[in-house]
């Protein structure tokens, strides 16, 4: 576990498009960057050659599509001035097969710490659903995945990161997402809340309060585990918070609007590899915050 | 667009360093595992969808050289390769995604550019209406084969199902191509391959027949075939020539594709011969094959007969390969639809390019920003060939057939233009080298010549109404109908933008300008 401020420039990469989604990707990540003092990589994935197997390639139109997305980037460049921020940012074009292929790519290249993408579109009441690059990403990161739900771009800039919240599960992988959300946490210099989900969504004839006893002893037991592993100069809170679904649970808690909330990937994850597992995804659905996916790593 | 200057986005150094801002695409830029020469071939094979355009073509070449198809197919690559030569050297001084518009425009101003764009816009939407109606004959064609019911087969005759099913292929191929989807190129490899494999089965089952003396008109073959002088007359010869020059459109793509890839200064000269020599071989096994087998006189099956001609391989594949003819089906359905997709691009990239040109308006060059496609102008395409289709299909019976032949007159227009431009505008440079005599003055100057007598024959021959299909709008050819409409639409909307757009039309946005070195 190291302190920012010891360690080289963290980077994040935010995979851009114009349109919505990206610019709803571009302020999360630049708040993020503002909050974490990390380099703002912005990139834009365009399609490689090796993707036409049937549309046959046109210097022309690459060179017109280049010089499009320049003007993009160079637009979205300007958006941040505006704001008269003090984020550092680099602008990137990159090719590669597939817009998550790019951005792993990308964050390899830079050595960043995160990959910030626009969570979905058409989620319903702004709640997010996962699109199709998200998805993909999701399957294939190695590197922790921001979703930036819609309507990220109107969370002011400046707002910066009021709380990091980390789900934590009973099951592996809680260590490495411990640890994302620590360093994450004291980079942004914001406290930490360690939130632990219960569902009780039993069969009936269960008797209802016993599990839902047994649960919430279980959930306090591992966050208190994982609080005795916090650094001592971390402003940290643990809760349990209960729900007969995940989605009530999820409903139960209070948000901040500059909140970010970490999860481990699934189980089913290749090591060091991303998946959203089912609780995950139910969270999504229900977060009013941004989601980071953390890969769950090799160590059992 | 190269000639543009670059925009001086404020990039940072870092980027600048890593991207290249000198020419747009470095070569850093692109990705290693890029297109390679069996891609280049793959995909090149695939743009001129041989099933689809024998299928389309064969029938029209016939009734206009008889038995003379196969000469005629070998004198129309000529002009083609003589043109694409003068479209390689365009490409590599100029790229860019308006083509022919663009290097026109260049080399004889706004006017003549802007009716060349016109023309390749134009050619490409009749070729999209009538690749879809193709596409809509097998598809039930294959649904009957399938089911045993050969009634399904007929339901493709009539016009208001036959409409609506082809807008449904319109919408799917443009919802393909707006969001780039594509194949995988494993995928496609499979689908080139079997298409090829079925053309030969069908050439090779139609002999079979012929040796075995069930053919349906056996013809014996002569070597009279393969000689162009024994057409009959000069009408005849143009008329088959303009047709043989669509069976080869598209060929160019695979002699410009990834010039730009790493390593590659002999992958697309090398993937343009291995595709041409495959489609000739093709074309000539089958079309010898199947005159052969059917003969060119005008029963029931034979290639003269006007009411199999506007689709030759749905007559014919049943009679040949009896319960096999499902796979010329299946052949000609994905010929179709991949060639669909690839035709779509090239008249939503001129149109993208005469948008940020200003010679139309703006919104045509908007690009997708997340599927990085031509977007809008995409749209309009699928539109123009849906209502273009639509209004054909009830004008006339023979829609198809009359479409491919003013195809032919509309692809000797812009490429006759296309080639004189690079003529032009390498002018200044045509005693450099012997290299630049041959490919930037006699090539093109011989295939625009060429290309310019075929459209001019064709136009003044066309007017006859027994021209073609033998449809007739008072007493005019429909193909000349056609092409004038296309071409006099193409001039009132011109002088339209004229007016609002003049910019474009001073040469303000795209200047004229000559090569010096």
């Amino acid at each position: 576990m190291s302190d920012a401020t010891d360690a080289p420039t963290r980077r994040i990469v935010v995979g851009y498009t114009a349109n919505d989604s990206g610019a709803d990707a571009l302020a999360l990540a630049t708040r993020l960057a503002r909050a974490s003092e990390a380099l703002l990589d912005v990139v834009m994935v365009l399609p490689s050659e090796a993707h036409n197997s049937i549309v046959p390639t046109d210097t022309g139109y690459e060179r017109y599509l280049k010089e499009q997305s320049r003007e993009w980037l160079a637009e979205a460049s300007e958006s941040l001035d505006d704001d008269d921020l003090d984020v550092a940012q680099l602008l990137h074009i990159r090719y590669a097969e597939s817009f998550a292929e790019g951005l792993i790519a990308a964050a390899h290249e830079f050595g960043a710490a995160l990959i910030v993408v626009g969570a979905a579109r058409g989620g319903l009441l702004g709640r997010s659903r996962i699109g199709s690059v998200a998805n993909e990403l999701l399957h294939s990161s190695d590197v922790p995945v921001a979703l930036a739900p819609v309507g990220s771009r109107d969370v002011h800039v400046a707002q910066g990161v009021t709380r990091v919240t980390a789900a934590i599960g009973t099951r592996p992988g809680a260590d490495a997402l411990l640890d994302a959300s620590v360093r994450f946490a004291v980079a942004a210099h914001a406290p930490l809340r360690l939130v632990s989900l219960v569902s009780i969504d039993l069969p009936a004839g269960i008797d209802e309060g016993l599990a839902a006893l047994t649960s919430t002893v279980h959930a306090d037991e591992v966050l208190l585990a994982a609080r005795r592993e916090l650094p001592g100069y971390l402003d940290a809170t643990a809760t349990v918070a209960t729900g007969a679904t995940v989605e009530e649970a999820v409903q139960g808690l209070d948000w901040h609007d500059g909140e970010v909330v970490l999860v481990g990937s699934s189980r089913l994850a290749t090591p060091r590899h991303l998946f959203l597992g089912s609780t995950a995804a139910k969270m999504l659905r229900e977060l009013p915050v941004p989601m980071i996916v953390v890969p769950r790593t090799t160590t059992p | 667009m190269t000639h543009q200057p670059e925009p001086h986005a404020p990039l940072t150094e870092a980027t600048v360093a890593v991207d290249g801002s000198e020419h747009g695409i470095t070569k850093k830029g692109l990705s290693a595992g890029s297109v390679g020469l069996i891609g280049a071939i793959v995909i090149g094979i695939s743009c001129i969808a041989p099933a689809y355009t024998l299928t389309a073509a064969l029938g029209p070449t016939v009734s206009e050289v008889g038995v003379q198809v196969p000469a005629i197919i070998l004198v129309g690559f000529i002009p083609m390769l003589l043109v694409a030569f003068g479209y390689r050297e365009l490409n590599r001084r100029m790229p860019d995604s308006g083509t022919s518009f663009t290097w026109a425009t260049r080399a004889f101003g706004p006017w003549i550019g802007w009716l060349a764009g016109w023309g390749l816009v134009a050619a490409t939407i009749l070729v999209l209406s009538n690749l879809a109606g193709i596409a809509v004959d097998f598809l039930f064609l294959l649904i009957s084969q399938v089911t045993g019911n050969p009634e399904l087969a007929d339901l493709a005759t009539n016009p208001f199902i036959n409409v609506a099913v082809c807008l449904l292929f319109v919408l799917g191929a443009t919802w393909v191509s707006y969001r780039d989807m594509q194949t995988t190129q494993k995928l496609q490899y499979w689908l080139v391959g079997f298409q090829v494999v079925v053309l030969v089965l069908f050439a090779v089952a139609a002999l079979v027949e012929v040796a075995n003396g069930n053919a349906f008109d056996a013809t014996a073959i002569e070597l009279s075939w393969f000689n162009p002088f024994a057409v009959e007359s000069f009408s005849a010869f143009a008329a088959g020539l303009s047709l043989s020059i669509f069976i080869f459109w598209g060929w160019d793509v695979t002699l410009t594709m990834n010039e730009e890839t790493k390593g590659s200064e002999k992958t697309p000269g090398r993937a343009a011969t291995i595709t041409v020599v495959t489609i000739v071989v093709l074309y000539l096994l089958i079309a010898v094959a199947l005159i052969a087998y059917a003969g060119v006189g005008t029963g029931e099956f034979g290639l003269g007969n006007p009411d199999i001609q506007d689709n030759v391989f749905f007559h014919l594949a049943g009679p040949i390969l009896g319960p096999l003819a499902v796979l010329v089906s299946l052949a000609v359905l994905t010929s179709s639809a991949s060639s669909l997709q690839s035709t779509f691009v090239s008249p939503a990239r001129t149109l993208l390019a005469m948008g940020h040109y200003g010679a139309l308006p703006e919104k045509f060059a908007k690009v997708s920003p997340r599927f990085f496609t031509p977007g809008y102008a995409t749209i309009v395409s699928a539109v123009v060939a849906s209502v273009f289709y639509a209004v054909m299909r009830f004008l006339s019976e023979d829609v198809l057939w009359d479409t491919i032949t003013a195809l032919g007159m509309m692809i000797c227009f812009y490429y006759g233009i296309t080639a004189f431009a690079c003529v032009w505008f390498f002018r200044r440079i045509w005693w450099r080298s012997v290299r630049n005599f041959f490919f930037t003055l006699l090539f093109p100057l011989v295939g625009g010549v060429i290309l310019g007598v075929l459209f001019f024959t064709t136009l003044i021959d066309s007017m006859n109404p027994d021209y073609g299909s033998g449809s007739n709008i008072f007493g005019v050819g429909l193909v000349f109908v056609l092409g004038m409409v296309v071409l006099l639409s193409g001039v009132a909307i011109m002088l339209w933008q004229a007016w609002k757009r003049p910019a474009f039309f001073r040469g303000e946005t795209l200047s004229r300008a000559a090569a010096e070195d």
